[in-house]
């Protein structure tokens, strides 16, 4: 019977169970000023209990859908059920906030507390569950990834949200916000970019010369290890040095701390799904279709062009979009070794202690990091010629 | 003309292909055939520069091919692999086109040349341009790969176990096309087997190597009645006497013999039939259709009632039919002669159990 259970739909199940545990959370807080500690409000004190009949309800319906099997209408009712609760979740809170602030002190806050934050993660692992089966419908699949997050992020710029405590860690903080964004972007963005062309001709030459490989691997494995923010730390004395010693360097912005560690960490990380990526593709290449492309009296360069990029490039980009979609997390340290991006939101939070000004920082890093994969994947399947991908052309 | 002199391949300590001289005439088929790794794939590769001799050299039309560059070379022999190694990203119609275009041919040239060669292997173009090798059988995809070969018209042609990976019957039906394509282009050819019968089916001349060396360069015929050396008796087997069969075309055995039809009466089927033993029975159009034994001809009154109608297509020959498939059709049939029809399967003749034994004795003498 379990394992019936479990050959069923167990991502599903999971999301539904969680979602279900996540109402006896606490979902909202009502706090008298930004950092007084608060009052918390559950799920029924919140939204009523009009709204927290049609979450419960919503809840066993996921719950039983992915009980009973994974065909693919199923999933696709899966998925509208999670967008649903998505929705109506934060419709619930923005008109809940609203309400609260109207009857509340001037300075009162009012944040979202861990039901809802639970409840976020439950919808998406239902929405990843859902589109794990419609592989075969683009339309289906984007509507379900997407359909719920654009519907609240259109709320969010209606002003919905506005007497929501994190949509006032945000105004007032827009030109920084703006800034922290571009400062993010520019970062990953950058080292991604400075990792790809690296990366690319090390897998090349790892490739070509048995010489190269091992310690192009050795080192490009070595630096996966070392922790993400042992590595921030690590360059910041070299660095310092340097700058110290030569001042030309520190007037190009070659500083110990600041974009230039930052950057020269993010490269690194990036480099191994790179060189993995772009050493694997070359070296699973079919050697007949090599060796038939000299024989037909292609020379390296044609061989080179015709043969071995097209077949390699899904795979090299597909390196590519994981040393993005990591990057964009990392790029989160970079503001404690003074590089800024989205960071700088979440470290100022943790100083004072502001969890919503935390969340403004993270949840634009979790958004950038969806938005990433999917650009990135979208570059794969059109860098993926017909006669790969098995369908008909 | 290629002509191979002292050729030698060294790998390490592997002598791939040991001091081997051998000239092929323009035109000409010649298959090369051994145990596996005894250095056929490494000859054809030397051939077009895929790999440069130990020493040695090679001539193609009296020039030394070390003089010509190596990718001007290749785009001038077609060359089939051993794995076909079929451009996957593209389609069946971009990997015929892939010589042509790198000799920067017309677009509608080339558009052209695939459809035609399409129809040459024998794969309707409508059809099969657009496909991608993953959507081809083993059979189609080695066709495309020879097809490819052959895109740019090139006179010399290097294939490698090109019939290889492929079914019995599928072998047999690419055998033939392969016969019919050769007597239309007269390629020089220079291909790779491990299968005796295709080689006897298809060679001008076998080259027979062992361990890199060449053992013996002759016409089947020849290979097959006069073996070089135990090697080369014991690689033909001692079924050659059967093998040399499949070399002979029944052509020149064919007798005429005497036929009835239906509506005969019993008096001209035993005139017909005379001393021998049976008589073909043929409808109006003169396509057998039966035969009629002498054992019955006093029990009945017309042909009509004393004819046996076995499934003829499966018994008569065409007269492209070799001896040795004559002599499996008497076998299996268990009859002493067979009939031969022409190519709208009209009877012309039959060929007997005796003539086949005669023309086997002949060739032991
Ligand atoms: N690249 C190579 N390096 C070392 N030895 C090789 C190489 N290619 C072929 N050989 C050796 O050379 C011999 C002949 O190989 P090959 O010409 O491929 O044989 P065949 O095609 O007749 O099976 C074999 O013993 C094989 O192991
Ligand atoms: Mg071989």
């Amino acid at each position: 019977m379990v394992r019936r259970l479990v050959n069923r739909n167990s991502v599903a199940i999971t999301g539904a169970i969680i979602g279900l545990f996540s109402l006896p959370f606490g979902w909202l807080t009502l706090k008298s000023s930004r950092l007084a500690a608060g009052t918390g409000l559950n799920l029924w004190e919140a939204v009523g209990w009009e709204g927290a009949t049609v979450l419960l309800v919503l809840w066993h319906a996921c719950l039983i859908l992915s009980l009973s099997g994974k065909s693919r209408r199923r999933s696709i009712i899966l998925g509208i059920a999670a967008n649903s609760i998505l929705v109506i979740t934060f419709l619930f809170a923005g008109l809940a906030a609203n309400h609260l602030i109207e009857q509340a002190a001037p300075f009162a806050r009012v944040s979202l507390s861990a039901g809802i934050w639970i409840t976020l993660a439950a919808t998406y692992i239902l929405i990843f569950a859902s589109r794990q089966r419609l592989q075969d419908s683009r339309a289906w699949r984007n509507l379900i990834s997407w359909g719920g997050l654009v519907i609240v992020i259109t709320l969010l710029f209606t002003g919905w949200f506005n007497d929501l405590s994190i949509v006032q860690e945000f105004t007032g903080r827009e030109a920084r916000f703006q800034q922290e964004l571009l400062q993010h972007i520019f970062l990953f963005g950058g080292s991604v970019t400075a990792g790809t062309l690296i990366g690319i001709p090390l897998g090349i030459w790892a490739v070509r010369s048995k010489r190269a490989e091992k310690p192009i691997f050795f080192i490009a494995n070595i630096t996966q290890t070392i922790p993400s923010l042992a590595l921030f730390g690590l360059l910041i004395a070299p660095l310092s040095a340097l700058s110290f010693a030569f001042p030309l360097l520190r007037e190009i912005g070659i500083r110990g701390v600041g974009p230039t560690p930052a950057i020269i960490a993010l490269v690194i990380y990036s480099l191994l799904p790179i060189v993995r990526n772009t050493f694997v593709s070359l070296r699973q290449l079919d050697p007949a279709v090599i060796d038939a492309g000299l024989g037909m009296g292609m020379n390296r360069r044609q061989v080179f062009r015709r043969l071995e990029v097209p077949l390699a490039a899904p795979l090299i980009l597909e390196g590519v979009r994981i040393a993005s979609v990591q990057s964009v997390g990392l790029t989160a340290l970079a503001a404690l070794i003074g590089a800024g991006g989205l960071g700088w939101f979440v470290f100022q939070g943790l100083g004072q202690a502001a969890p919503d000004l935390i969340i403004l920082g993270a949840i634009p890093i979790i958004v950038l990091a969806l938005v990433v994969d999917a650009v990135m994947r979208t570059l794969v399947r059109l860098a993926t010629p017909k006669g790969l991908a098995g369908g008909e052309p | 003309m290629i002509r191979l002199e002292h050729v030698t391949k060294v790998y390490g300590e592997t002598v791939a292909v040991n001091d081997l001289s051998i000239e092929i005439e323009k035109g000409e088929v010649c298959i090369l055939i051994g145990p596996s790794g005894c250095g056929k794939t490494t000859t054809l590769r030397v051939t077009n520069r895929l790999l440069e001799p130990t020493s040695g050299h090679i001539f193609i039309d009296g020039r030394d091919i070390c003089q010509i560059r190596p990718e001007r070379l290749r785009r001038s022999i077609g060359y089939a692999i051993q794995s076909v190694g079929l451009f996957p990203h593209l389609t069946v119609a971009a990997n015929i086109a892939t010589v042509p275009e790198l000799l920067h041919w017309g677009k509608d040239d080339i558009a052209r040349r695939v459809e035609e060669l399409l129809i040459l292997v024998g794969l309707n173009p409508v059809e099969y341009a657009w496909k991608y090798p993953s959507q081809l059988s083993g059979g189609e995809a080695q066709r495309i790969g020879v097809a490819r070969a052959l895109a740019a018209d090139p006179p010399i042609l290097l294939m490698d176990e090109p019939f290889g990976a492929v079914d019995p019957l599928t072998r047999e039906r690419l055998q033939a096309q392969f016969i019919r394509i050769q007597q239309e282009l007269k390629k020089t050819v220079i291909m790779v087997t491990h299968d005796l019968d295709e080689a006897i089916r298809l060679a001008d001349r076998i080259a027979i190597m062992e361990l890199g060396r060449l053992v013996q360069y002759d016409t089947p015929e020849t290979i097959l009645s006069r073996p070089a050396n135990k090697f080369v008796h014991d690689f033909v087997g001692t079924d050659r006497a059967l093998k040399r069969l499949s070399r002979i075309g029944i052509g020149n055995f064919i007798r005429p013999c005497p036929s009835v039809k239906t509506s005969d009466s019993i008096k001209e089927v035993a005139a017909a039939i005379g001393s021998r033993r049976s008589v073909w029975v043929v409808n109006d159009e003169g396509r057998p259709i039966g035969w009629i034994d002498q054992s019955r001809l006093s029990e009945s009154v017309t042909a009509r009632e004393t004819i046996f109608s076995g499934d003829i297509h499966e018994i008569a020959l065409t007269n492209q039919a070799t001896l040795r498939e004559a002599l499996s059709r008497m076998l299996g049939q268990g009859f002493k002669s067979i009939p031969v029809v022409d190519d709208k399967a009209r009877l012309i003749g039959e060929i007997t159990l005796h003539d086949v034994e005669a023309a086997t004795a002949d060739g032991e003498a």
